[in-house]
């Protein structure tokens, strides 16, 4: 394999696999997703039609790969369980799109398919997000896993926040495994995250909106 | 001038607001004038911002006046209107789209 394909391959395998916000809302609901950490930037815009379904449009600009994925991402809630003191759930995100490369050239076909799962009370949560990508020669395979702890029981409509810690794999780049902490805060419709990967001295900052 | 000043009195007495004023409501009659509640148990009900989808979603029907959710009980209140009906299979549909579980109705919830 050419190096630079290797090189571009690794550095997309950087790239984060979010476990953040669920990607679907109630049946008639719109949503806001922003991610920011230090390698990519990415905006998802979706709407629910109905409570298992969501579709919209996804952009991710990386600065780590010098490109821009534009397209289309359909989410897919499979599966919940409504329990009398908690929810699980699992997901299906699929992606499809044009990847354009930062400085021009050639507008390349590309798409990503993911599995989330979560499950919470009211004082814990953990997450799970694996997430392929195919974007031309570049191909990818990342994980992500959350654990978070509520340090005060909320009430609905008041000021929540959880204390979370991020874990993810990209095998192959030259970091594998990094280590986010973060706190998640929440109030009404407005969601809002914000941490530090350790190993990558870069900040991460995420919001949610729903509407 | 006797009369007159009667007649004047008498005049002026059924003109007053007090006069105007309708007969006390009768606690049974302002009650039946409220609407109907009824106490949801619902399962799934341990975030809050999933919850809002409860709120916009049940309080989006026409026959409901107010919804309120209780994360800590895992129940909603639903205020009716004023002679509005929600059966149970209609609650249960509408907490369904919200993304929730119907576990029961209590409608003999006291005002």
């Amino acid at each position: 394999m050419p190096p630079r394909y290797l090189a571009a391959g690794l550095a997309l395998a950087a790239l984060a696999a979010p476990a953040s916000a669920r990607p679907v809302s109630y049946a008639g609901g719109w949503t806001l997703m922003q991610e920011n950490n230090g390698m990519y930037s990415s905006l998802h815009a979706h709407y629910s039609p109905t409570a298992t379904d969501s579709i919209g449009l996804y952009v991710e600009q990386n600065r780590d790969m010098d490109q821009t994925f534009t397209g289309l991402q359909y989410n897919r809630l499979v599966r919940r369980w409504n329990a009398p003191e908690s929810q699980g759930n699992v997901y299906l995100k699929l992606g499809v799109g044009a990847v354009d490369p930062f400085a021009g050239g050639e507008t390349e076909f590309g798409g990503f398919a993911g599995v989330a799962a979560d499950w919470e009370t009211r004082r814990v949560f953990v997450s799970y997000d694996l997430r392929a990508r195919d974007f031309g020669p570049d191909e990818s395979l990342s994980h992500a896993a959350r654990l978070g702890i509520a340090p005060y029981v909320a009430e609905f409509g008041a000021f929540h926040t959880w204390a979370m810690v991020q874990v993810e794999n990209h095998p192959g780049a030259e970091e594998p495994v990094t280590v986010t902490p973060l706190l998640r805060f929440f109030k009404g419709p407005l969601l809002v995250e914000a941490g530090y990967t350790l190993e990558e001295d870069e900040f991460l900052l995420n919001w949610t909106w729903r509407f | 001038m006797k009369l007159l000043k009667t007649l004047a009195l008498a005049a002026a007495v059924s003109l007053s607001p007090a006069a105007a004023f309708a007969a006390p409501e009768t606690p049974a009659a302002a009650e039946a004038a409220a609407g109907e509640i009824l106490m949801a148990k619902v399962n799934g009900l341990v975030c809050d911002f999933c919850a809002q989808s409860i709120r916009k979603i049940v309080g989006g029907n026409e026959a409901v006046q107010k919804v309120h959710v209780d994360l800590s009980k895992g129940q909603v209140r639903v205020d009716l209107k004023p002679g509005k009906s929600l059966d149970d299979a209609a609650l249960e549909k509408l907490i369904r789209k919200a993304g929730y579980s119907l576990v029961s109705v209590d409608r003999n919830v006291a005002k």
